[in-house]
């Protein structure tokens, strides 16, 4: 059970210490995430899935830096993510994480292949051409270097989108619903391509999703209700899946039943 | 449609505001300076030498300050939207037909304009009783003269605002009204400012225009001293409203000089000649009223620089009167630059606030906000330097050739530091609107400014 190791490995690709992150509002408090802890294996792929307003999104924008905890460690690599400001997080992330968004995020005025070198770019590294060549090949674009984003299909973009984030060979990848805005034919091209970057060159892999199918991908799932862990399914099938997310709907429902009644 | 424009105006208040504010001040500016034909019409309370200079004040200078409001109204209004091209894409989309749309915007341009002029009204009033004042202060009216705020004012500022406001918000959407949505959305991701003929056409001709007033000013007003103030003065406004449309094509020539200075040296330079390369249309933009607010400035405020000199040569002592008008004029050139002035940080934050989501963008593809910073600098950089040069090149058009006539010189030897102040002033307010909008973007967190 990744919610309660009894001797946290902090040296793992990725550690949540017992993280919270609450949304102060003038109507009351919003508990977001209420305290998760996990670490994940370095190789490995995680999906994370919950019913919506489990707090998955929140989860991945923590855990990746992209927004700070109101309380609890994350350590990537071992390494504790700290800085308080922007610049000092951005530079944390930079080599060490790569994103992948539901809506590909690529720079409309930038080319394939400049998108690309950009986080090489921003990283002040020497940009490799061969290099981006070869991974926007691998993605399938080698072909479409100069092209820019508006003139892509959806999943050529996200296969962009894929190309980018593996290109500083960042130890985590965190993926947003990267199929959440595809077809189905792209969708399986690019959870075919994240799945290869854990399984050949063994990069971690966090993808949230709220697809049975894209989930059936990873090596293990993750069940998030109300801000908590509640659940684990290794070795994931669709049908598996569509099961538990069924049950964790209901029980969701349930609970809201319940404390209405109260 | 009508229902839906004011639907869209309420919910985007603050997008609507900088197109609000340069129709305030623009109506401001023409109202004030129209109620001096008002107080003219009064004809028995004024002696004929009073009435004459109020009609001048009022037709020359205010004819002056309207063509720059409607090329304002124009400019911002086209830039308004440039930006809502995405938007016209969903609404056309969802069914709407091109006339709908147009029927949409225009509407709320109409809108905007005239609750501008409305709200213009009592400024204006403050403004033209006050012009008036200067006028009997400096002995040009008579002091019983008293001031009229009438017919004049009230349809010329709400007739000049809300008409150059609905033409200019027509001229814009309906092409972008009949493409297809495709086609628009490829568009608001780039936006490459194509030039058209019609813009080519009217550029040349103001400026042949201009060029040809600073000929006229050194053959055949050669003797004419003072008098060919007017006529010299005029080359600067036409060439620099000339050179601001030819904008897209200017910020084109930068780019090129500037992607071979700057395309490998750091990532701000890189970003920059990307982003102007692709987004043309926007810092056209924004280079529009740094020409105009130089070309202007420099050309008319060295032409009276120019022409206190060659009096004081000519050995008259400037008397009370000539000091007076002095400063009138110079409070009159000051309205008409401010205006400028105020047009170009407008324009300036405008644009730079539709740049949330590409701000957000760079910074989770790993860029530090003061890497973002960098790259919005080094564009606002370039793009006022452009300006400058070319603002200086409209000013020359006046200033050379009456420098010529009245000193015989081809470059006067006034103070350089006047220059220097309109380009600082350029500097600090096109970078500081920048700069500031982007800070201001910069303090949301980046997934946040994404949604």
């Amino acid at each position: 059970m990744p919610g309660s190791p009894s001797a946290l490995d902090t040296d793992q690709a990725l550690c949540l210490d017992g993280v919270t992150k609450i949304y102060r509002s003038a109507g009351g408090d919003v508990t977001a995430l209420g305290g998760v802890t996990l670490a994940l294996r370095e190789g490995t792929f995680t999906a994370v899935m919950g019913p919506s307003g489990s707090g998955k999104s929140t989860l991945l924008q923590c855990a990746a830096g992209l927004d700070a905890p109101t309380s609890g460690r994350i350590l990537v690599g071992g390494v504790e993510m700290s800085g308080a400001s922007e610049a000092e997080l951005t530079k944390f992330r930079r080599g060490r994480i790569g994103f992948v968004f539901q809506h590909f995020n690529l720079l409309p005025t930038l080319s394939v292949l400049q998108n690309t070198t950009l986080p090489l770019r921003l990283a002040g590294k020497r940009i490799d051409r061969r290099q981006a060549v070869e991974m926007l090949t691998r993605v399938g674009l080698g072909s479409r270097l100069d092209h820019l984003p508006s003139q892509l299909s959806g999943g050529q973009q996200q296969r962009v989108a894929i190309a980018r984030a593996l290109v500083t060979r960042p130890r985590l990848v965190f993926a947003d619903e990267p199929t959440g805005a595809l077809d189905t034919r792209s969708a399986r091209e690019v959870l075919g391509l994240l799945q290869e970057a854990v399984r050949i060159d063994g990069r971690t892999l966090v993808m949230v999703t709220h697809d049975p199918v894209a989930a059936s991908y990873a090596d293990q799932v993750l069940f998030l209700a109300d801000g908590v862990l509640v659940g684990r399914l290794a070795n994931p099938t669709a049908a598996g899946v569509a099961e538990r997310m069924t049950l964790l709907a209901a029980g969701v429902a349930h609970r809201a039943t319940a404390a209405g009644r109260a | 449609m009508l229902a839906l424009a004011r639907t869209s105006l309420t919910r985007r208040a603050g997008a609507f505001l900088a197109t609000f504010l340069v129709l305030l001040f623009g109506a401001v500016m023409i109202m004030a300076f129209a109620s001096m034909l008002d107080t003219a019409g009064q004809a028995d309370l004024i002696s004929s030498g009073g009435e004459e200079t109020l009609t001048t004040m009022g037709s020359v200078v205010g004819g002056w300050g309207l063509c720059l409001v409607a090329f304002a109204a124009a400019s911002t209004i086209g830039l308004s939207v440039r930006q809502r091209t995405a938007e016209i894409a969903l609404l056309k989309s969802a069914g709407a037909a091109p006339a709908q749309v147009t029927r949409m915007v225009v509407a709320e341009a109409g809108l905007i304009a005239l609750v501008a002029t409305v709200a213009a009204v009592a400024p204006a009033y403050a403004a033209g009783s006050q012009l008036l004042r200067l006028l009997v202060d400096t002995g040009q009216v008579d002091a019983h003269v008293s001031f009229a705020f009438g017919p004049i004012a009230l349809s010329i500022g709400c007739g000049v605002t809300v008409l150059s406001s609905v033409l200019a918000a027509w001229a814009a959407t309906r092409k972008r009204a009949r493409s297809r949505v495709t086609d628009l959305l490829l568009d608001a991701a780039t936006d490459t400012g194509q030039m058209t003929w019609k813009r080519v056409v009217s550029a040349t001709v103001l400026i042949v225009a201009g060029v040809y007033l600073g000929v006229l000013t050194l053959t055949a007003l050669r003797d004419k001293g003072p008098d060919a103030m007017p006529v010299a003065g005029q080359s600067a406004i036409l060439v620099s409203v000339g050179l601001a449309l030819l904008a897209p094509g200017l910020v084109r020539l930068a780019t090129a000089a500037a992607g071979r200075l700057f395309m490998h040296r750091g990532t701000a330079g890189y970003l920059m000649v990307q982003n102007l390369r692709h987004r043309t249309g926007q810092a056209a933009a924004a280079l529009m009223p740094v020409i105009l607010f130089t070309g202007i400035g420099t050309g008319i405020l060295y032409l009276q620089l120019v022409e206190n000199q060659a009096a004081a040569a000519a050995g008259y002592t400037a008397t009370n009167e000539q000091n007076n008008i002095q400063t009138l004029n110079l409070v009159v050139i000051g309205m008409i630059v401010a205006f400028a002035c105020i047009m170009l940080i407008n324009t300036i934050i405008a644009a730079t606030l539709q740049r949330a989501r590409e701000f957000a963008q760079l910074r989770l593809a790993g860029a530090t906000p003061s890497q973002v910073l960098a790259a919005v600098r080094a564009e606002g950089a370039l793009v006022v330097l452009t300006g400058i040069v070319a603002g200086a090149v409209a000013g020359m058009c006046t200033v050379v050739p009456y420098s010529v006539v009245r000193t015989g010189q081809w470059i006067p030897t006034v103070t350089p530091w006047l220059f220097v102040g309109i380009v600082a002033v350029a500097v600090t307010a096109a970078l500081g609107a920048g700069l500031g909008s982007a800070r201001r973007l910069l303090r949301r967190r980046a997934v946040e400014a994404m949604a």
